[in-house]
């Protein structure tokens, strides 16, 4: 864009100094976790322990059961994807392929309520959950987030672009519209499915307030309430606190890194964050 | 001709009809968006409006009679301190937040772009906090704030200035949450900005560098101009997520268990309190009402401006 040399100069070292800030947290975080409680609270702080310890590990795993909070995160995050991946396409479909009355008034409803926050509208979620008997329960954490709105558009959008001959085709040797669904449309979205679900995925993985919310027992917490509840309480225990934070993050980098380009592509392509 | 004869039988009408409902796939239509938009009117539409419904009750969730009491939640929200505050400190925040991102991350994706071959390893690095979640994300800068052992107080007296209690003084804590969503959201906005300046047509600026326009001319007439759509994406977008803040606040301030930090208030959190812990549903709906009309007032100025912008 710029070839002036002061333009690269600059932009080498701003983006470098930035890299570092970004970088830096995530490291100190990670040698707290590994230090001994005695070398945390030391004055200068040292950047690296001298003896590595495993024991806040231990400790946030075995005694605080951050282990039961894992699957809990993990059916729950499952749980939503799959039900985010099954009514995106079939609405997506619906949307990209079939005329019917009132389609773009519906359509039009889904996208305009897109970017309306969880936040807005929890309460009488919470109060159905209630009045059914449900609180506490993976139904309950996982029912606000079977949809999402913004998952529809992104497949609707990918669907269009399947042909139409072929659908008409498949039509012609007399196969139904339910086949039509499960051999054409989600064997041509693949790469689409794959990006919807990470997203999805780490939306549920990441979300707070709602489990905060319903989950009334330490053995239905997911990591993310596990961790803010147990860092309120033993504040001073930065140890294990940074050990959990470390669990909790590593299966997030591991999976952006793995999928860097498809999640990166996801964002340039449709502006979906995570 | 079987249409004429059908024409003249009301029942063969309804046949007709059902012909054609059959013939375009009307009961797969119904079967798979069926349940879909149920659900969806279940989990979006009606809790939207039932949250407007209820801003108008007194309603606790275990009683049985909830009185309409009409606008008096409303009312009483105009004389609610603690609201005010957090209106007023969410209002702080998401400015001061939303400024700091996108004009660092503009500013960075330009000059990644003098820099591309580079660029998708800044990328990767800028993009490790986006997909880190709030709570552990805070729970780190808490830990670097830390009046004691903190790293941020460290490298301040490396400097020769005196310890701060960023979490502790109610002057510096909203500055201390700010610099946590920079951190948090920049990646994601260098990426959107990165798209749009990918996309300007490498020509205009050509153009303009053998007419002799410096990197800042260049700047100000080819790039901003064209960027201005993403621009608009980008505040409303960051404006929405930052007005909604509530896990770093949560992490951050002062819990009951007396962790020693000051008790920030934001709207979510007055929300939170008034709605989960003390289920007074009806005013918290109110308090909902208002965080409601915010965002649609920022999705009206995006689709208008969408609008606009294709005609």
């Amino acid at each position: 864009m710029f070839k002036e040399k002061w333009v690269k100069i600059t932009a080498y070292i701003v983006a470098t100094v930035f890299a570092i800030l970004v970088i830096v947290p995530f490291l100190w975080v990670l040698t707290t976790a590994l230090k001994t409680p005695a070398e945390i609270s030391v004055w200068p702080p040292r950047f690296l322990p001298s003896r590595l310890t495993l024991e806040n590990f231990s400790q946030i795993l075995l005694k605080e059961d951050f282990v039961r909070y894992m699957l809990n995160s993990l059916v729950v995050s499952l749980g939503s994807m799959f039900c985010i991946l099954l009514t995106s396409s079939l609405a997506g479909f619906i949307f990209a392929k079939y005329k019917f009355p009132l389609k773009s008034f519906l359509f039009a409803l889904i996208l305009f309520t897109a970017i309306i926050p969880i936040q807005v509208y929890m309460i009488p979620i919470f109060i159905m959950v209630f009045k059914a008997k449900m609180m506490n329960t993976y139904f309950a954490m996982i029912f606000p987030m079977t949809i999402m709105t913004f998952g529809v558009f992104f497949l609707r959008q990918n669907i269009m672009s399947i042909p139409d001959s072929l659908i008409e085709a498949a039509r012609i040797d007399g196969a139904n519209e339910l086949w039509i669904y499960f051999r054409i449309v989600l064997s041509l979205s693949k790469s689409a499915l794959m990006a919807l679900g990470i997203f999805a995925f780490s939306e549920a993985w990441a979300n707070f307030i709602w489990p905060l919310v319903v989950v009334t027992t330490k053995s239905m917490y997911t990591t993310e309430l596990g961790l803010a509840v147990y860092q309120r309480q033993f504040y001073i225990e930065y140890g294990a606190i940074s050990a959990g934070a470390v669990i909790t993050i590593i299966p997030m980098i591991a999976v952006f890194m793995i999928l860097r380009r498809n999640i990166l592509q996801g964002v340039t392509t449709t502006g979906m964050k995570t | 001709m079987p249409e004429a004869i059908h024409q003249k039988n009301p029942s063969n009408t309804l046949a007709i009809l059902y012909q054609k409902f059959k013939n375009n796939n009307g009961f797969w239509i119904l079967a798979a968006l069926g349940p879909v938009y149920f659900l969806f009117a279940a989990i979006r539409i009606y809790p939207i409006l039932e949250t407007i419904r209820i801003s108008f009750y007194r309603y606790h969730i275990t009683k049985k009679h909830n009185p309409f009491v009409g606008l008096r939640n409303y009312e009483r929200l105009l004389g609610d301190d603690a609201f005010h505050t957090a209106l007023i400190n969410t209002i702080q925040f998401t400015v001061l937040a939303v400024v700091a991102t996108l004009f660092l991350a503009f500013f960075i994706a330009i000059l990644l772009r003098s820099i591309e071959h580079v660029a998708p390893i800044f990328e990767i690095i800028f993009y490790i906090p986006v997909v880190t979640p709030w709570v552990p994300a805070s729970v780190i800068w808490k830990w670097l704030y830390d009046p004691m052992y903190g790293l941020i107080n460290y490298v301040l007296y490396f400097f020769g200035i005196p310890k701060q209690g960023w979490l502790q003084e109610p002057n510096l804590i909203i500055y201390a949450i700010v610099i946590v969503a920079v951190w948090k959201m920049l990646g994601y906005y260098i990426i959107v900005f990165s798209v749009g300046l990918k996309n300007i047509p490498t020509t205009y600026l050509e153009a303009a560098e053998v007419d002799g326009a410096t990197p800042l001319e260049r700047l100000r007439f080819i790039i901003l101009p064209m960027l201005k759509p993403i621009i608009l994406f980008a505040v409303v977008m960051s404006t929405i997520q930052f007005f909604n803040i509530f896990a770093p606040v949560y992490v951050l301030t002062a819990s009951a268990q007396g962790a020693p930090a000051y008790d920030l208030k934001v709207v979510v959190t007055e929300i939170y309190r008034n709605g989960f812990q003390y289920y007074r549903m009806g005013y918290a709906g109110a308090q909902s009402v208002v965080l409601l009309v915010f965002v649609m007032m920022m999705i009206t100025l995006q689709f208008m401006a969408f609008r606009k912008g294709n005609e």
